[in-house]
């Protein structure tokens, strides 16, 4: 059976897509981490040559994954590695947070993976990125830090490591 | 989102992200974006809406190539459910 927080969630994720400037009223209501100096790398060569990678927060990951904890009212800052040769029938959204019934019809709504392969064979890129990296946003409170300081960056290092040249991130 | 970006750009890897909520890009700035006012679970709009969710994809990649400045936020412009992709 379902709560009744439960319920009122879903409730509102209805709304939200029902009436899309409620995002805005939300977004100036909610507190966020605030950037001062924003990071910069230069793209060294065309992206015809360039590997591209995709990075999520709209809570995709295999079905073999563990889903994310969305019992959590804070999110879940963890993440999932997904190969990016993955077949749609492998993946899964979990994210309560929004309206993915599209995205469950067509992955490519929140994660272009087709559309990349595509640009790929077209050699508008250089190469798709070993793996996508799934997160679930709508992070809060103490798990903040640990996205910051712990899990982000090691996405980062873990992209380094797949000889990625630049990366294409899509929120939900 | 743009918290993630963030620490991969720190990284040295060049990033763009899509944004579907410009206030919350603004206060977070990430390096790169390009803001589409659409609602939330469709950054790159329709479910098999293949010419749109290709446009934005393009778009995307372009303005990752096309900034210079740091913290830019390119807007396409497109109208939910109104501009005609082909």
């Amino acid at each position: 059976m379902a709560f009744p927080k439960d319920i009122a969630n879903t409730v509102l994720v209805q709304i939200y897509r029902r009436l899309p400037w409620l995002g805005p009223r939300w977004a100036q209501r909610r507190r966020f981490v605030e950037g001062r100096d924003i990071p910069w790398a230069r793209l060294t060569k065309p992206l015809a040559e360039s590997v591209v990678a995709l990075v999520t927060t709209a809570g995709v990951h295999l079905k073999s994954h563990e889903p994310f904890n969305m019992d959590d009212p804070d999110g879940d800052p963890s993440f999932r590695a997904i190969p990016s040769d993955v077949q749609r029938g492998d993946l899964i959204i979990t994210h309560k947070y929004y309206d993915h019934s599209a995205a469950d019809r067509d992955i490519n709504v929140v994660l272009p993976l087709d559309r990349l392969r595509e640009l790929l064979a077209e050699k508008r890129i250089g190469g798709f990125g070993p793996f996508v990296y799934g997160f679930m946003g709508h992070i809060d409170g103490l798990h903040l830090r640990t996205l910051m300081e712990a899990t982000a960056p090691e996405v980062a290092r873990l992209l380094k490591r797949d000889g990625v040249d630049a990366v294409v991130l899509t929120p939900a | 989102m743009g918290l993630v970006q963030r620490a991969i750009e720190a990284e040295g890897i060049p990033t763009i992200g899509i944004s579907i909520l410009k206030e919350v890009t603004e206060k977070v700035r990430p390096p790169r974006s390009v803001f589409l006012r659409y609602p939330f679970g469709h950054p790159l709009g329709d479910a098999f809406n293949i010419a749109q969710q290709r446009t934005i994809l393009l778009n995307v990649l372009n303005a990752l190539e096309s900034i210079t400045e740091p913290g830019t936020i390119v807007e396409p412009g497109y109208q939910w459910r109104r501009h005609r992709f082909e």
